[in-house]
């Protein structure tokens, strides 16, 4: 077979392939030849190549150059979202712009999407099954309909925040998602307490960790490669507000979000949140899964200047999220006519709010917003201030959480190499007349 | 990957039918450049060219990464001279300046 070899009408493309993959590679998409196009076979090249055959070609003199990225990206991603700021299609991550995170308790359809590999292919809740095994006296099997009839089911309103939310502002830049304000959300998640499943299972002595598994497939195809395993230490785990979820704000959740089933545990790395999950793996010592290890949630075990090397093995895991919080009313650039309400929320991972303030002098003066108690353990809290401007013009106005704790949100970014854990002051700017 | 056909055949109807749509750049929403048509398809068969957009990183730090998608992540290696042209394009496209972010 010849590169100008094209497959006659009607040909079936494993016709094509079977003789000779390589050449036919080269000749189906016309693609510019490397001494070594094994390359593109390999991994999700070859997972294409194989979801193709016996897909007949309808117009296959027209096949463009760009045709394999295409295919692969061409679903309409946020499908039951509404505004959310796409960053990346494969895998999917996305962002709420701040000013729709408006709602006390966020819509399903206003939640960020932070993925890491490909949906799993059946997320049909009736076959989904939760395997709960390792330092535990009993294995359990469970599926969703034995989690609602063999413990108690609640709802929380639980706050999910990616680790790296914030990146954006890091100078200089690091890798990673670009998340600028809204990689955070508090929806309503109906479930079991994990605690209450783990207890079932009986906790060995041996019991220090927990690692979580779920049904994402590897971006590379390979099925021996999984895309997140991360954990929690077993005193998180056992928390009251830690959830095996099935509901989100009381319908199923989004496919994006993790459905039929994942975990939640609050204010902590969303990474902690296993979506699509389907096994709790209990541990003797700290889990070691797919971006536990190297430097991914980890941070420097000092402080460190903006762009600094740092040894891997001087890195340690990130656990609980920082104090933060986010202006959602008035939107940026708003035209404001003297005077306006200012809202939002404010949280702290295993913590609560102890006030939060307001500033639209560039934080020389500073003004307490109303706060509220957040619903319940795990959930923001939501604020409000009624905020006159002295004259018309420029302003910015900045919002500031502190923490049960008296830690209060930093004036500038603590730079680390992954870009994690930026709890920056928020600040919007508003144009006064 | 049989499990996938479904899933990939639907989106190869639907890919097909998009051809024409698909923004004008060859490379996604990547620059034009020497070395953008061997960065598009070294990276893009497992993530979307989006990614790479998003980044600023500076030559070294690009060689890191590559590595690291080689050795944990599966990705084939790459040839000396593609490795070169892909680290060119990137320092000088998608550096610490970042001269051609994506996002306001």
């Amino acid at each position: 077979m010849t590169k100008d070899d094209k497959p006659q009408e009607g040909m079936g493309l494993h016709e094509f392939f079977a003789k000779d993959p390589i050449a036919a590679d080269k000749a189906f998409f016309g693609r510019v030849s490397y001494p070594d196009r094994r390359g593109f076979l390999r991994g999700a090249g070859l997972a294409t190549m194989a979801a193709m055959v016996g897909a007949n070609i309808p117009f296959h003199r027209n096949m463009p150059a760009g045709f394999i990225p295409v295919a692969l990206a061409s679903e309409d991603v946020l499908q039951g979202k509404d505004g959310l700021k796409l960053f990346n299609d494969r895998p999917v991550n996305a962002e709420t712009p701040a000013h729709l995170l408006d709602d006390p308790i966020t819509p399903t359809s206003r939640h960020f999407i932070r993925n890491n590999g490909l949906l799993p292919d059946d997320m049909d809740p009736a076959k989904w099954r939760l395997k709960v095994d390792g330092e535990v006296e009993n294995e359990l099997e469970l599926s969703i309909d034995d989690l609602k009839n063999q413990f108690e089911v609640v709802t929380m309103a639980l706050v999910i925040e990616c680790g790296g939310n914030g990146r954006a502002y890091f100078d200089p830049p690091v890798s990673g998602n670009q998340w600028t304000v809204g990689a955070v959300g508090c929806s309503n998640w109906t479930g079991v307490r994990l605690k209450d499943v783990l207890t079932k299972a009986g906790l060995k002595s041996t019991a220090v960790y927990t690692g979580h598994e779920g049904a994402d497939i590897h971006l590379s195809g390979d099925p021996d490669k999984v895309p997140i395993s991360r954990g929690v230490p077993i005193e998180k785990a056992m928390a009251d507000d830690v959830l095996i979820a099935f509901q989100m704000n009381d319908g199923p959740i989004h496919p994006m979000n993790g459905a039929p089933l994942r975990l939640v545990v609050p204010g902590w790395p969303g990474s902690c949140s296993q979506k699509w999950l389907t096994r709790i793996w209990v541990r003797d010592k700290v889990h070691d899964g797919e971006k536990m290890g190297g430097t991914s949630y980890r941070l420097p075990n000092r402080p460190v200047a903006p762009g600094e090397k740092v040894a891997t093995e001087d890195f340690v895991i990130m656990e609980r999220m920082p104090v933060k919080s986010i202006i959602t009313f008035p939107e940026n650039n708003a035209e404001v006519k003297g005077e306006t309400e200012v809202r939002g929320h404010a949280w702290s991972g295993d913590r609560t709010i102890d006030a939060l303030d307001i500033s639209i002098d560039f934080g020389a003066t500073w003004q307490r917003a109303e706060l509220d108690q957040p619903v319940n353990s795990g959930a923001w809290q939501n604020w409000r201030a009624n905020v006159k401007f002295p004259t018309p013009g420029y302003y910015e106005i900045w919002a500031r959480a502190t923490d049960s704790e008296g830690v209060a949100q930093p004036f500038a970014v603590a730079w680390n190499p992954r870009g994690y854990g930026n709890n920056v002051m928020h600040r919007i700017a508003v144009r006064v007349s | 990957m049989v499990r996938k056909t479904a899933r990939a055949a639907l989106a190869l109807v639907s890919a097909l039918l998009l051809v024409t749509t698909v923004e004008a750049s060859e490379f996604g929403v990547l620059v034009e450049g020497k070395g953008a048509e061997e960065t598009y398809y070294a990276c893009s068969g497992c993530h979307s060219e989006k990614l790479i957009a998003q980044q600023g990183l500076t030559r070294e730090r690009w060689d890191e990464l590559i590595d690291w998608m080689i050795e944990e992540q599966g990705m084939p290696e790459l040839d000396d001279n593609e490795r070169k042209l892909i680290l060119d394009y990137l320092a000088e496209n998608y550096g610490p300046d970042r001269p051609n972010f994506p996002f306001k």
